[in-house]
């Protein structure tokens, strides 16, 4: 051994001085902790792209353009036997002017029957007013109401239903407004709405949106205590000492301490995803329990604690250091992507990784210096390779060393069946599936997107190059060719532009005959239209539609799904419509929320995926070096590939989409399922380095390292079955993700890597010399 | 006419004596109301104006309305008619438009569209409604009935050079306010300032007189301006070639001339 080794050094002085380490741990967590209460929280996972990404920039100049706001809630009223009956058109009226009234809310432009521009001829006359003035009070007049509504294009399925059961209130939001606060307003007020026969939905974009960022703060602070809680009775039911369970414990909230509070020193808010960091970190401390579980085996062979500690970190250091490299390399990895929490989040996952691994070498070793003798006796008499979990771990180990080939043909089957999923594997992200099927924001999804045009809302901007340009009617014919060709496709609900407006007020212009519903001849004749419009209408009603140059038309198109994928669909059709049919001097830009998403999906995700292959050579590249030997990095890498290979094959096989906090796992799974063929491995090696014969040092790997590799799949499997119940449906999947990768990385670790070392030749490793001077 | 002429010497004789009239009780903010609807919507018998209105939107994008009005107050109750002739946007020019105000009910409005050679009927809506699509309203071109509010004079406050009577109007009728508050010039009693606040008692919509100017001797706002608080959107009007008391006359105010504009007051 050098005497240049630090890292040796360190369990030394440690282990001489083991409460000055614990009281120093304290006062360095306690200076990292001070800042947590500056923490700010940015629950928005819109700002996943900067607010100066190109998406983001164009949004923000087509609201400008066009009056819009940001984010809009939609509130549905929804009676089967009919909307049109006094007490519902009541019921509507109140909630439209209640809802106008909330804090957060564009209250002049809050819409609904009895807010939304209608043009109409009467006796002569053309008002320009709400669709429902006053609230009918004759059956004839309400019968007279239902038919004027439904023959309205610019009103059916947008305010109103096809079959008339449904009516909504579109309620745009001020800048900064908070979706969920907004919506429970709303929800109050419909609490106090009792009108018999009548449901209330609230849904769109921003509620989702903000529901989940305030859930996943509030299920985290749940969650994460909760699941160190089951991890701390596990490893007492492990390790049967409560010092040296609570010690992990410890590594874990040291580690998130260090992290959180160096994020908030460097004045990061808390996003979304780092919200998760002390869940990722927790389970990423429980590679002490390596350190634990050889130091039991080791207090059986040697009478000195000290001694005992101090061969257990020679033992396992390397390894531990190993994985934790290639944990926070797995992680530190994500920040060479383009999205900047994720950067951050990268970075300070592998930061508190590097936290975790100074823990182990220090906190650890001091804590198991301190912890009462009695304690460890009787705990650790029970770490007999003889006994036990070891036993039938070493009748596991002889197994796969007596029939490798047929261990490895079954695992090749397995792969090959399930890798033919990877292939359909779809890249896609649905805000609302975040969200369990039967909860209210599902639900009023769902039936909002049944009933209406849809919740999902894309802008597609025609822009001439000249002003006044798209008052020429050869152009606005094309935007309704356009209108036409979007409406279409299965997830486009309903579309309305200026055209709409224009060819209705042709109508009442005239005999308001259903045939005079057309675009006039003249570019003339619709400026002096618009114009009237302008003069008798709110000025947003043809602002939303048209710019004030009238160089710019802004088609809204509702879609009935979240899904960036039906958003690529349309925006692909659009494209592919203006090839084959050149329009007159006019480009179309898609914009708005859907495409926000659909921007997002590709950004975030792409990126990911990026990352994610980029963190797999690294991972690779860091194996090879470590063992000095391409055979056994590639070796170490089996294990993982196959873990990941099953995982995704069962994603694609199953249909669910590669969405955001699948893609997030996959770093995750990275890092950590290389974690056990490391300790594998390396403490094969040392004890093959020892003077065993293969077949020996395989069995006792598996039975020995094995059972730490073990209780670490079990102890992560543990702590994350806490987060089966959850209502977010991501957390459902963190915790169904991490459970599988863990079990399938210590099933193929242990089954399928002494397999696949008996059948190479024999041989000793070259680098057997290294492995003291590498630790 | 000789009516409203003595109206206007009688303020004129109220204002005039100044300090005096400090030092005693100042007057009820409905007196100071009313003589302020006079002194901006209902001064001189009738008047004549080419008005320029430039419409600003937050991203700094313009457009233009320009309009000659012709005015002409009625003998009975506050009944004012208006004849606006639009030149500009270029593709509405030679549009017309004819409104009759009367003070306890709906406008009734004409609207000639050359394109479709065609006079139209409006409806008049609700008061909130935008003129022409710019941050004023109706109500703010032609005043607003002023018993549809309550009104209580708070203080007595200078606004640049003017000493001026603070007042807060709030709604008792629907109107696109909740709460106003004017600062109404203690001597030509025109409004110099006035801020407006909607359901949530937020500031919306802000008015100021940016220019005074004597015409005639009638004091009037040559420029003004209404800023929306909550979007950005600016319009700015800007009257040039005012006159009063020019003996327009009644029959101008009929569909006839809405097809043919009276070439003697409209070039």
């Amino acid at each position: 051994m050098r005497p240049r080794l630090t890292p040796q050094r360190l369990p030394e002085w440690s282990t001489r001085h083991p409460r000055l380490t614990i009281a120093l741990t304290a006062a360095l967590t306690a200076l990292f902790a001070a800042w947590l209460p500056g923490m700010r929280t940015d629950t928005d996972s819109k700002n996943m792209l900067p607010a100066t990404s190109d998406v983001r920039v164009l949004n923000d100049r087509v609201d400008q353009w066009f009056g819009l706001h940001k984010d809009m809630i939609v509130v549905g009223i929804v009676r089967e036997r009919g909307i049109f009956e006094l007490d519902a058109l009541e019921s509507l009226e109140r909630l439209t002017s209640a809802i106008a009234g909330l804090r957060g809310v564009v209250s002049v432009d809050v819409t609904s029957l009895t807010t939304a521009d209608n043009v109409v001829a009467e006796g002569g006359m053309l008002r320009v007013e709400p669709l429902l003035p006053r609230v009918p009070e004759t059956p004839e007049q309400m019968e007279r109401l239902r038919r004027s509504l439904m023959g309205n294009p610019m009103v059916v399925g947008r305010l109103v239903s096809e079959d008339g059961t449904t009516t909504a209130v579109y309620v745009p939001l001020e800048r900064g407004a908070n979706g969920k606060v907004v919506a429970d307003q709303i929800r109050d007020l419909l609490a106090r709405e009792r009108t018999a026969g009548l449901q209330y939905f609230v849904a769109g974009d921003p509620v989702a949106r903000d529901t989940f960022g305030a859930e996943m703060f509030r299920q985290m602070a749940v969650f994460a205590p909760l699941a160190g809680f089951v991890m701390l009775i596990a490893l007492h039911f492990m390790f049967r000492s409560f010092a040296l369970s609570l010690s992990i414990m410890a590594v874990a909230m040291v580690a998130s301490s260090w992290s959180m509070g160096l994020l908030v020193a460097v004045g990061q808010p808390v996003h979304i995803m780092s919200s998760m960091m002390p869940v990722f970190l927790m389970a990423i401390a429980t590679d002490s329990i390596h350190i634990f579980n050889e130091f039991y085996f080791r207090l059986r062979e040697t009478s000195d604690r000290r001694q005992a500690v101090l061969e257990t970190m020679e033992a396992v250091g390397a390894p531990v250091r190993y994985t934790a490299l290639t944990t926070a390399a797995g992680f530190g990895v994500l920040a060479l992507g383009g999205i900047i929490p994720v950067r951050v989040f990268g970075l300070f996952v592998g930061f508190g990784t590097m936290v975790i691994r100074l823990m182990s070498f220090s906190l650890v070793p001091a804590v198991m210096m301190i912890v009462p003798d009695r304690t460890l006796e009787t705990a650790s008499r029970r770490e007999d390779l003889q006994a036990g979990a070891s036993r039938w771990l070493g009748a596991l180990g002889r197994l796969s060393i007596r029939h490798p080939l047929a261990v490895l043909a079954a695992g090749a089957v397995l792969l090959a069946m399930v890798a033919t999923g990877i292939p359909r594997i779809r890249i896609n992200n649905n805000m609302i599936h975040w969200f369990k099927p039967q909860s209210p924001i599902a639900v009023a999804d769902r039936v909002m997107n049944a009933k209406l045009g849809g919740t999902s809302l894309l802008h597609l901007v025609a822009s001439t190059p000249e002003a006044e340009g798209l008052k020429d009617p050869a152009r606005l014919a094309y935007v309704e060719a356009l209108q036409r060709e979007v409406e279409t496709d299965e997830d486009v609900g309903k579309t309305v532009s200026v055209v709409d407006l224009v060819k209705r007020v042709n109508r009442v212009m005239q005999e308001d005959r259903p045939e005079q519903e057309v675009l006039p001849a003249t570019r003339e004749i619709v400026g002096q239209y618009l114009f009237l419009f302008g003069m008798a209408a709110k000025p947003a009603t043809l602002e939303n539609l048209l710019d004030a140059e009238s160089r710019r038309a802004n088609v809204w198109v509702q879609l009935k799904s979240w899904d960036a994928g039906a958003v690529e669909r349309v925006v692909g059709r659009v494209e592919a419509y203006t090839k084959s049919h050149p329009p007159p001097a006019l480009t179309v830009q898609p914009a708005g929320i859907a495409y926000f998403n659909l921007v997002w999906n590709h950004e975030v995700l792409k990126d990911m995926v990026r990352t994610f292959l980029v963190a797999l050579v690294v991972v690779l590249a860091i194996l090879v070096v470590s063992f000095r030997s391409l055979a056994w990095g590639l070796l170490s890498f089996v294990p993982l590939l196959f873990t990941i290979a099953l995982i995704y094959g069962a994603v694609g096989l199953l249909g669910k989409d590669f969405d955001m906090p699948i893609s997030v796992l996959s770093t995750l799974s990275l890092g950590m399922a290389v974690d056990f063929p490391i300790h594998f491995i390396r403490r094969y090696r040392q004890r093959l380095a020892e003077g065993q014969s293969v077949a020996d040092a395989l069995v006792w790997t598996v039975a020995r390292p094995g059972k730490g590799i073990l209780r670490n799949a079990v102890l992560f499997s543990l702590a994350f079955a806490v987060m089966l119940a959850s209502s977010l449906t991501p957390y459902i999947t963190v915790g169904l993700f991490i459970m599988t990768m863990m079990t399938l990385s210590a099933v193929f670790t242990l089954l399928y890597l002494p397999a696949l070392v008996a059948l190479r030749p024999v041989r000793r490793a070259p680098a057997n010399a290294g492995f003291a001077k590498e630790g | 006419m000789l009516k409203r002429a003595a109206v206007v010497i009688a303020l004129t004789a109220a204002v005039l004596p100044g300090r005096q009239v400090h030092a005693q009780e100042p007057p009820s903010a409905g007196t100071i109301l009313a003589k302020s609807q006079q002194a901006f919507f209902y001064a001189g018998s009738d008047m004549k104006a080419r008005v320029l209105m430039t419409l600003t939107s937050a991203s700094g994008q313009k457009r233009v309305r320009e309009l000659t009005m012709l005015r002409r107050n009625e003998a009975r109750g506050g009944e004012q008619k208006y004849f606006m002739y639009f030149h500009q946007p270029a593709d509405v020019k030679g549009m017309t438009f004819l409104v009759v105000k009367y003070a306890r009910k709906d406008d009734d409005r004409w609207l000639f569209v050359p394109a479709i050679n065609m006079v139209k009927r409006l409806a008049a809506r609700d008061a909130s409604q935008s003129f022409v699509g710019s941050d004023f309203t109706y109500e703010d071109v032609s005043g607003r009935d002023l018993e549809a509010d309550g009104h209580t004079l708070l203080r007595e406050e200078r606004v640049g050079s003017r000493d001026c009577y603070v007042i807060e109007s709030i709604a008792r009728s629907p109107a696109q306010y909740k709460r106003k508050l004017a600062w109404i010039d203690r001597n030509s009693f025109l409004p110099i300032k006035e801020e407006y606040f909607d359901a949530k008692d937020e500031l919306f919509k802000t008015f100021s007189a940016d220019e005074v100017a004597e015409v005639g001797g009638v004091p009037t706002v040559t420029k003004r301006t209404m800023v929306n608080q909550k979007t950005g959107h600016t319009t700015t009007v800007v009257f040039t070639d005012v006159a009063y008391g020019l003996g327009i006359d009644a029959d101008i105010f009929s569909e006839r001339y809405l097809r043919e504009p009276p070439r003697k007051w409209v070039q």
